[in-house]
Order: structure tokens, then C-alpha cells, then sequence
């Protein structure tokens, strides 16, 4: 009796609930929000300035977009040119400093940027007066001063130098010059002559021919009404003159037949940084385009569960992230799947990139693994629209790319329309292993011959970080790495010269982070080292070597050197210690030839005592050491080692240059003096 | 002559911008209680076809036994676990597939859980949201899982992270009555030690409807959002607990209080904090906009004397604290190498000094006027952003409202109440000086 009571009150009990509410399951989501995005209202100047005006008065900012709807240029040998020009805009007008346009901008809080293809401002909207005041000096009087030209230049070229260091970076050089050729301007890659060949001359010039108001777009998004933005429009834009503005045609890049296979050497690494890529005809807006990016999210886009992610990292542990990406342009698309792997599976990662690749084109797609993409992009879409500026670029896209004027509204519908076997057909078009550029970039011996596979002919071809064909140059067959030793003693003056030298004294100046560095070395036989550093002539800190002990005393107080710190230390005290490798124990292995910034070298493995590895580069022209790299867990270091002078029968190099990572600075040893009397207290511990 | 003429010609066109009315966006929102004590906002914002669902609680570590610091914070994580309709750890994944993102944070005063979501998935929000503060999963399993999470992050957060204590060294000597002397984090030992009935005597205390604000911000039809609302939390039982909120005053410091703390760094550093008053006051929006002239960022005046001219620093800058009671204005400084932290301190406090005893100048005034608008504005740009500023002028003041009407309180503010509030808060007595120096010093 008891027990029945009970069931029938628990009986009610759950159908109470589920009067109620059943809170066992989530609710479903209602139907595919509509997008409400603001209505661009357009007018044209009489100078045929195109402007755009998007009313949005949630908050009482008003931005200003000027954007230039001009050809990609060809800028051949002072290629950079137009990313200066672009950026140095900002950096002076014929009345106003750099410092003056800075403060000016500062004090109304606002934001002022400059490109190549137009400019970006934006402040509160009662500033906007004085905003667009300073927007047009800089658009029509910038002055490029020779100084920030200078700066820029020095900019770049530290660039250039962490980045041949950089697998990402020669990996990007050599997809530009293989798949787009060097005439066409996807092809163009800086250099270190193209960037010191820019003149202000060349930034005036591309001033002046590009930035015309009859190429140009200027989108106002923001607290404004229209007719208050076509006062504005008229009162600061209608002054400037247009001009003619050249055009241009490009051929669409033949692609490759088959696939090609391409190595580049990353010195000292353990990794293969891998790539997939070709060309892809898919311009913004093509009906394809948001079928495709579906299909590429399956594949390779960003979450947790796309295929390469999955089967890479998640199933074979060959990496930590892999992933692939289909973009669209006017000119040429691009499609790339890749990842950083171990050196060892090089090769099994571009077979389960081909195989992913391979599965898309054949088998239709789970429903719910289309829904997940699908319910990731409307959300990411929809948080992209609450940013103005993606509202002003949606306008802005509609009428460069021709597209729908509903286009962005109904994206979502759209996405929500991609069906399964829409995939399988976007990714039968868009998904060809067979044209692609299969590059490696990393520790070439160790991975190139396991790539012959991908190749039709077997052939695997090796770049430089310039793009350019390594050429095998065979070495003498009875070179030996001791040999290389030796031709590098003699070519420092030879071990006479060697012996005589008690002391050294290099008395160098270096910039880091832009502050100057001057720095002192001092060396005694048998490895005995000090190396001061001051700044602003004052003693900054100080490492000390005296053949047992080491410390560093920084103002931060003295700390002894001990453990493994200590041996490293022992070990690059000793002077010139290519003299005495047999006796301290080094091992030396002969890796092969290669190519330092167009210097034909040997390559060397040299293994100190400890253990340490480094790859060291010497000149087989002028037996000189050139480069050594080594790889540490705070990533590879790379020095270069240029201008040898002769002083008292030895010579060393002038100047050295040292990447670590991202950083590089340069030293330039002002003074080298041999056997001078060294005060012994400099030693002391 | 002619100068001077210039000179009132600049200074009337300073006065000219200030008169533009300060803030013309009004943003709108309707606000009502349920019967259980929850307090609603809705703000509605069509322009982007999403939706911010948040629940601030209005319990932060002040709120917290002193012998169980670290629970507020210890809530936040546990609050993920699950609840009797939601698995373990699979609270965020509804949000994730739905194409949403989501998180939650603490402070002395709050607690606050946020989802963004597109806004068809309104109700998977609300669902999500109720689900928590009806029937969250406060079991042994969750609480000995984040008691181990927790504890790691105390680790790594504060106890080997360089200066990781400041917080904690500060306080503590700035307050002796009030329970901003403990930090958000809390006390690994407390945490360790609570029994699970206290974690779920927590829960039945604060995690009740009427210790909380849920706000439903952007693109939403009023009137099926508050029919979905009512579905979801009407029937979340109202709290029948006390709910415990500390009414002490703290005193006045009573003299500067100095110290050296050794840690594990290589740079030492100072630290320099005074007592303010509580947010909402009139001296507060005065002392924020001091604090920020003298140490707020690149163009701060300690920044630009200490680092860029003197270059007696390597980086000068402040902490914001905007506490629900009075609290610390909290200015840092790392001395360059060579410098002595006592002539560090020296050259801070000669700009101190400055602002006591003079004017700062119109055009000074008016850029710092300028960065408060923009930064104003900015900070109700996005709509999460809008949603947790309604929820914090609602919980710590009642005045909801105030999202539309604090610019003014910082506008209204004059140079003389500058000069006046540095008189009155920046001096000696009134701070608690710390030097952080690196162990191998100590002894």
C-alpha cells in the first residue's frame, strides 16, 4: 500500500515536471537569425571619390576608411617600395613633424594608420573636425623625410636578417617565386638590394600616382548622418585632384602538372615545417565561396575536431596543431594544409594530408560534422559583425567584387544551405594534390630522399630562402672535416701567428632595442675571458672567466657561475680552439656543401666535450668561418661572421651578427689589439 | 602681447570643446524583479544577430568567512562542472557547439558568468544559466577536482610568478578590518581544509536568486525574452538564508606603513599604494583621473619623468581597482639598472608633490578629459562589454542607469578638485610603501 503511494506521488511528481518544463535536454535553437547590417548610403565627389556611409550611433565614434582600389604592382628590383611609402605617409607633412602628428593625435585620443592602399582614422565624433584635418594633411602633403626613410630601411633589414632563420619565412619566399614566378607581384620577395635600393623619390613617385580620388573609396562609419558625412566629404575631400591611374594585367600563374617536390635547409632544426599549397581560381563572392570555406573548416580550419587536427595531431601525435586554408582573391587564390612535425615523419605527414585530402573528394561528409562547422562559422561571423569595421568592409567588398547587395545579409542563410554533397563537389574542384608544391623546410639530410615518393620523376629539388635552386656542388671526394680545420688556421694566419698571441683586447659598439651598447672583450691564454658591457659609457655588466671559476655581476649583484653554465663557459674561453680540438676532445663530422648569402661553403658538425652541437659554415673560396648555428631550448642562435682584418698576423672578423629568434643585433668591433698589457685584476673572481 | 592674446584665444577653444555635451548615446534598457528576488535587465541591440546571456552574483571574496578565503574564486570553477541535467564537463561544450563563446571571473565584490551566443540560441543560454543557479553540481567528485586546479593555480599565478604577491603584501598591510586584506585567490589551506557541506552551504547562500542580476543583451525581442526568462527562473526557489554582507569601516591608516619584501626576481620594484575612497563617490572619479595623469600609461607623468627624461625607470605604471568599497590606488615603478630604489622613490615622489601643490594645466586637463571619453565610450562598444557594465552599476550601486550618466560625475570633476584630492589622499599618512627585492639581497 505504502510503496504504491509512493509511485503514484513520483508518477506525478515527473509529470509535473514535464508540464512544466523539461530541463533534461537543451532547448533547440530557433531559426537562422536574420543579419541586420547597417545600409551603406553612397555618393560619388565630383573628383570621382566613392564614399560609403554606414550610420551606426551606438556610441559617438566616427571612423573613416580610405581605401584604394588599385592593381597589384610589379615593384622588381626595390621591391618593399610601396609598404614603405605606405607607412611613412604618417611620418611627416610639409608642416607638421612626426612627433607634432603623434601629439596632435594623442591628445584627442584618436587613431590615425597609413598603408599602402589607403588609411585609417577614427576618434570620438566631436573630434572629428580636427581628425580629418590631420587625416588630409597627411594625405596630401606627407613629406617623406630621408630620415624615416632610413629608419624603415634599417627596420626591414633586421627583419630580413631573423628571417632566413625563419623556417616560416623561407617556406613563404619559396611558395612566392615557385608558384607565382618573380614577374608576377605575388611573386616579388624582399631582398636586402631591393630594400636599400628605395629612394624618397620612389615613395613620392608611388604617391603620387596612386593616391588619386578617382581609385579610391572613402567609408565613414560611425555616429553620422549622411548628409553631415557629404558636408564633411565635400568640405576635406573635394580638393583632390584626380589623375589617371595605371592598370594592370596579370596571366593566371601556370600551376604544376604534377606535383613538385621541394626541400630548403633550416640549419640545427628538428622539425620539418611542411606545406601543401597551389593555386586556386576562386574570386570573393563567387557563388563556390562559402561552400568552399565550409568544405576547408571540415578538412583543416581551426576547431578541435577537424580532420587534419584529428588525424595529425590527435590519432598519429605527429604534431601539435595542423591545419588548412582556402582563401579567395581577384587575382589568384591560394590553398595550403601544413603543420610543424617531427623530422622523422616528414614524409608520413604529407601522406595523411594527401589521404584527408583524398577522403574529402570521395566520401560525403557526417551531418553533424557539417552542422558543428557550421554552427562555429554563424557564431564567429555574427561576433564579427558587432566590429564597425567589419560592416564598412562588407560595403566596401559588395561594391568592389561586384556582389549581391543582400550578399552579406543572407550569408547565413547561405552557410545554412551547404549541403553534404555540396562539400564533396567543392572539394572534388577545389582539393588537387596533384598540382601542388610539396615543401619541406627543415633538416634537408635527414628527410629529403624519403620525399621521392610525392614526385612522378623522383626528383626533389632544393631552395634557398631567396627562391632560388640550390645546385649540388660536389666536394672534393677526399675532404675531410679536419682538413676544413686546417685550411680555416691557415686562413687566419696559421698556427704560428696563432701561438704568438698571448692576448686579444675587442672593443665593440651594438644597438638592442634601439639602445646604443658598447662592449669590451678581453682574452688571455690559456682561457682566461672577460666581456664588459656599458651602457652610456657606464659598466652595465660583466662576465668573468678565469680558467676554474666564472661569475656574472650585473647591478643585480654577483652570481657565481656553476654546473652546466660553467662547462659552456670553460669551453668558449679557450682561445682559438680549432688549434687544440684533437686534445680538448671536440668530435667534427663533414655534413656537405651549401650557400650562406651566396657564399659557396662547407658544412660542419662540431660536438664539444659536453656535448653541445653546432653547424658551422666555412668559405670553400677563402677558408674563413662564415657562420655557426647552434639550438638551444630558447630556439636556434645564428651568428654570421663578416670583414675579416688583418692585426698582428690574425685576422678577425669585424663585424658579427647574432639571431635569436625574432631578435638580431649587430656588432661592429671597432678595435682589435693583440698582445697589449691587460690588467690581470680584469680576470679576478 | 600678442602672445597672450594668442594664449586666450587657445584657452576659449579648450572651453569651446569641453561645453559639447559629453555623451549623446543614451543606452536604453528595461529592468523588473521576478517574484523570486532575480533582478532582470534587458538591453536591446538588433544591429548584430547575437545575444549576451550573464549572471553577475553579488558575492566576491569580501563576502567570504575569513577563515575559508579563496571560496568565491573556488565557485567560479566549480560552477563548470555540471549540474543534474548537465554532465561533467560538458557545460561548455553546449556553448561551443552552438557556435558561442563563454567565461566567468571574480573580484573582491562579484562574480560574474557570461555566453555569447548567436541570438537563435537565446534559450540554450537561459537553460544553461538556470541550470547553474538552480541545481549546480556541488559534489565531492567537482570540489575535489578544482580543489587540485585551484590550488595549482595559486601556484602558478602568485606564488612563482615574479612580484605574484603584490597583491596579496599590499593589501594586507592596507587594510586590517575589512576583508579587501585578503585576496581573490585566497588561501590554499582554507581550500584545502573545507568540508563539502561548506561548499554547499555557500551555493544555498549566494548562488540564490536574489543575490543576482541576469542580464540579456543585443539582439532579442523584449517580449519572448521575458516569457523565455519567466520559463527558465521563475522557479528557482528564492534563498531563505541570511545573506551575509560585510558592514565593517575600515579606519584610517594611521601613518604610512613601510616594508621590504624578498622574492624571487632579479628587478626590484616599488610599489606605492594609497587609501581612496569608496567607487561611486565624488572624491572617486577625482582621484581615478588623478591617478591616471600620474600613472596611467606611456603618457602618464611618472612614465614620461621616470622613464622617458630622467630615466631613472624602466617602467612606471598603476593598477585600477575599482572596488564596491574604499580601497587602494595601487602606482608601480622598476628602477633601471644602477638606480637606488630609495632615489626612485625620491624622483615619484617629487611628482607626487606636484600635483599637491600646483594647478595641472588647462591643456594637460583637457587631454586627460579626452582620454576618460574615450575610454568611456570604448568600454560600451561592445555589447559584452554593455552587458557587464549594467550588471555592475546594478549590483554595486542600484542605479543601472549610471552606464548613461557616470561620464558626467568624471566630466564634473575640475582641476581644483585635482589639486584638492591629491591634498587630501596622496600623502604620507594616508600609504603603504612596499620595496620587492630580489632575495639574494636579503641578510
Amino acid at each position: 500500500m505504502k510503496k504504491s503511494v509512493i509511485f503514484i506521488l513520483a508518477l506525478l511528481v515527473a509529470f509535473n515536471i514535464n508540464a512544466q518544463l523539461d530541463r533534461s535536454t537543451p532547448p533547440k535553437p530557433g531559426p537562422a537569425p536574420k543579419v541586420n547590417i547597417g545600409k551603406a548610403q553612397t555618393f560619388e565627389l565630383k573628383n570621382g571619390l566613392k564614399v560609403f556611409v554606414v550610420e551606426n550611433d551606438k556610441v559617438p565614434v566616427v571612423s573613416y576608411t580610405l581605401s584604394l582600389d588599385i592593381d597589384p604592382i610589379v615593384e622588381g628590383e626595390k621591391a618593399g617600395y610601396s609598404s614603405i611609402a605606405g607607412d611613412l605617409m604618417g611620418s611627416g607633412t610639409s608642416t607638421r613633424s612626426k612627433a607634432q602628428i603623434d601629439e596632435a593625435v594623442d591628445f584627442i585620443g584618436a587613431t590615425l594608420n597609413t598603408s599602402s592602399k589607403g588609411m585609417y582614422a577614427s576618434s570620438l565624433k566631436k573630434h572629428s573636425d580636427e581628425l580629418l584635418n590631420l587625416m588630409t594633411d597627411v594625405l596630401y602633403n606627407p613629406s617623406f623625410p630621408a630620415e624615416e626613410l632610413e629608419k624603415a630601411q634599417k627596420q626591414m633589414l633586421t627583419g630580413l636578417k631573423s628571417q632566413k632563420d625563419d623556417p616560416k619565412a623561407i617556406a613563404s619566399n619559396i611558395k612566392s617565386v615557385l608558384r607565382f614566378g618573380k614577374d608576377h607581384p605575388y611573386g616579388e620577395i624582399l631582398t636586402e638590394a631591393s630594400v636599400e635600393a628605395i629612394t624618397v623619390d620612389d615613395l613620392k613617385s608611388y604617391y603620387n600616382t596612386y593616391f588619386r580620388p578617382n581609385v579610391a573609396y572613402l567609408v565613414i562609419v560611425g555616429d553620422i548622418s549622411v548628409k553631415e558625412a557629404k558636408k564633411q566629404a565635400k568640405k576635406y575631400f573635394a580638393q583632390w585632384e584626380s589623375k589617371e591611374v595605371p592598370t594592370y594585367k596579370y596571366e593566371f600563374p601556370a600551376g604544376f602538372e604534377t606535383p613538385k617536390v621541394v626541400v630548403a635547409n633550416k640549419d640545427g632544426s628538428t622539425q620539418s615545417t611542411i606545406s601543401l599549397s597551389y593555386n586556386v581560381d576562386l574570386k570573393p563572392g563567387h557563388p563556390d565561396a562559402i561552400k568552399a570555406r565550409v568544405m576547408n573548416s571540415i578538412l583543416g580550419g581551426g576547431s578541435f575536431s577537424a580532420r587534419l587536427f584529428q588525424n595529425l595531431r590527435e590519432d598519429k601525435a605527429f604534431t601539435y596543431g595542423a591545419y588548412s586554408s582556402l582563401s579567395s582573391d581577384e587575382l589568384v587564390g591560394t590553398f595550403n594544409a601544413g603543420a610543424n612535425v617531427r623530422t622523422s615523419v616528414t614524409d608520413s605527414a604529407f601522406t595523411e594530408i594527401i589521404y584527408e585530402m583524398e577522403r574529402m573528394r570521395t566520401e560525403l561528409v557526417e551531418e553533424a560534422n557539417l552542422q558543428l562547422v557550421k554552427n562555429s562559422l554563424t557564431g564567429s561571423f555574427s561576433r564579427s559583425l558587432e566590429d564597425p569595421a567589419t560592416v564598412a568592409r562588407f560595403a566596401l567588398n559588395i561594391e568592389k567584387y561586384n556582389l549581391p547587395a543582400d550578399y552579406y545579409e543572407t550569408y547565413l542563410e547561405k552557410l545554412n544551405a551547404v549541403s553534404t554533397a555540396d562539400i564533396k563537389a567543392m572539394a572534388e574542384k577545389y582539393l588537387t594534390p596533384d598540382n601542388a608544391l610539396i615543401l619541406a623546410v627543415g633538416d634537408v639530410p635527414n628527410m629529403r630522399a624519403s620525399l621521392k615518393k610525392f614526385a612522378k620523376d623522383g626528383k626533389v629539388e632544393m631552395y634557398d630562402f631567396y627562391g632560388n635552386m640550390v645546385k649540388a656542388m660536389p666536394l672534393p671526394a677526399d675532404l675531410t672535416a679536419e682538413k676544413v680545420i686546417n685550411k680555416y688556421i691557415k686562413a687566419i694566419g696559421g698556427t704560428e701567428a696563432i701561438a704568438a698571441v698571448d692576448n686579444y683586447i675587442l672593443e665593440g659598439t651594438m644597438n638592442v632595442q634601439g639602445m646604443p651598447l658598447s662592449m669590451k672583450m678581453y682574452s688571455r691564454r690559456p682561457n682566461h675571458q672577460c666581456v664588459e658591457t656599458y651602457m652610456q659609457g657606464n659598466l652595465v655588466s660583466k662576465q668573468v672567466f678565469n680558467g676554474e671559476a666564472g661569475k656574472v655581476v650585473s647591478p643585480m649583484g654577483e652570481q657565481k657561475i656553476e654546473g652546466e653554465m660553467l662547462e659552456n663557459m670553460k669551453a668558449e674561453s679557450v682561445m682559438f680552439p680549432e688549434t687544440q680540438y684533437a686534445e680538448l676532445g671536440y668530435q667534427l663530422e663533414l655534413l656537405g656543401a651549401d650557400n650562406v648569402d651566396g657564399q659557396d661553403v662547407v658544412k660542419l658538425k662540431v660536438i664539444s666535450p659536453s656535448g653541445k652541437e653546432q653547424t658551422v659554415f666555412y668559405s670553400r673560396n677563402t677558408g674563413l668561418k662564415v657562420k655557426e648555428v647552434s639550438t638551444s631550448p630558447q630556439g636556434t642562435m645564428a651568428s654570421t661572421y663578416t670583414e675579416y682584418a688583418e692585426v698582428n698576423g690574425i685576422k678577425f672578423p669585424k663585424k658579427m651578427s647574432q639571431a635569436v629568434g625574432p631578435q638580431s643585433f649587430d656588432i661592429t668591433f671597432e678595435s682589435i689589439k693583440v698582445n697589449e698589457d691587460i690588467d690581470a685584476s680584469k680576470f679576478d673572481i | 602681447m600678442k602672445n597672450r592674446f594668442l594664449l586666450l584665444a587657445f584657452s576659449l577653444f579648450l572651453a569651446g570643446i569641453g561645453a559639447v555635451s559629453a555623451q549623446s548615446n543614451k543606452i536604453s534598457f528595461e529592468e523588473y524583479d521576478l517574484d523570486n528576488g532575480l533582478h532582470v535587465i534587458l538591453h536591446q541591440d538588433k544591429s548584430t544577430p547575437i545575444v549576451t546571456v550573464s549572471v553577475m552574483y553579488h558575492v566576491g571574496s569580501k563576502n567570504e568567512n575569513p577563515e575559508r578565503t579563496g571560496f568565491a574564486h573556488f565557485f567560479e570553477h566549480l560552477m563548470f562542472e555540471g549540474t543534474q541535467n548537465i554532465p561533467r564537463g560538458e557545460y561548455s561544450n553546449f556553448v561551443e557547439r552552438a557556435g558561442g563563446t563563454l567565461n566567468a571571473n571574480t573580484s573582491n565584490d562579484r562574480t560574474y558568468y557570461y555566453e555569447i551566443l548567436p541570438s537563435n540560441q537565446l534559450e540554450l543560454g537561459l537553460w544553461l544559466e538556470s541550470e547553474r543557479m538552480l541545481h549546480a553540481k556541488v559534489d565531492s567528485i567537482g570540489i575535489q577536482t578544482q580543489k587540485k586546479v585551484v590550488i595549482e593555480e595559486k601556484k602558478q599565478t602568485v606564488d612563482s610568478r615574479p612580484y605574484g604577491t603584490l597583491f596579496q603584501e599590499t593589501m594586507k598591510r592596507a587594510f586590517k578590518v575589512h576583508p579587501y586584506r585578503w585576496t581573490v585567490i585566497g588561501d590554499p589551506d582554507h581550500i584545502r581544509a573545507a568540508k563539502d557541506e561548506e561548499f554547499q552551504q555557500f551555493y544555498k547562500e549566494f548562488y540564490v536568486p536574489n543575490n543576482a542580476a541576469l542580464v540579456i543583451a543585443g539582439d532579442i525581442e523584449i517580449e519572448s525574452a521575458k516569457e523565455l526568462i519567466n520559463k527558465y527562473f521563475a522557479e528557482i526557489p528564492k534563498g531563505n538564508k541570511d545573506i551575509y554582507r560585510p558592514t565593517m569601516v575600515e579606519p584610517d591608516l594611521g601613518g604610512e606603513v613601510r616594508d621590504t619584501i624578498f622574492d624571487n626576481i632579479q628587478l626590484p620594484l616599488i610599489v606605492q599604494a594609497y587609501r581612496t575612497p569608496a567607487m561611486g563617490t565624488d572624491d572617486y572619479y577625482a582621484l581615478d583621473m588623478l591617478s591616471t595623469l600620474l600613472s596611467g600609461g606611456q603618457s602618464s607623468r611618472l612614465y614620461k619623468s621616470l622613464v622617458d627624461e630622467q630615466q631613472k625607470a624602466l617602467e612606471a605604471g598603476s593598477f585600477a581597482m575599482p572596488f564596491q568599497d574604499p580601497s587602494v590606488a595601487l602606482a608601480y615603478a622598476l628602477p633601471n639598472m644602477g638606480v637606488d630604489c630609495a632615489d626612485l622613490e625620491a624622483a615619484i615622489d617629487v611628482e607626487v608633490s606636484k600635483v599637491r601643490e600646483e594647478l595641472i594645466s588647462e591643456k594637460e586637463f583637457q587631454k586627460l578629459r579626452n582620454q576618460f571619453e574615450n575610454s568611456f565610450v570604448k568600454s560600451n562598444v561592445k555589447l559584452a562589454s554593455r552587458a557587464e557594465n549594467l550588471a555592475t552599476n546594478y549590483v554595486y550601486f542600484d542605479n543601472t542607469n549610471l552606464i548613461n550618466t557616470e561620464l558626467d560625475k568624471y566630466m564634473a570633476v575640475t582641476r581644483e578638485d585635482i589639486k584638492r584630492v591629491a591634498n587630501k589622499y596622496l600623502v604620507e599618512d594616508n600609504r603603504v610603501v612596499l620595496y620587492y627585492l630580489p632575495k639574494s639581497q636579503q641578510n
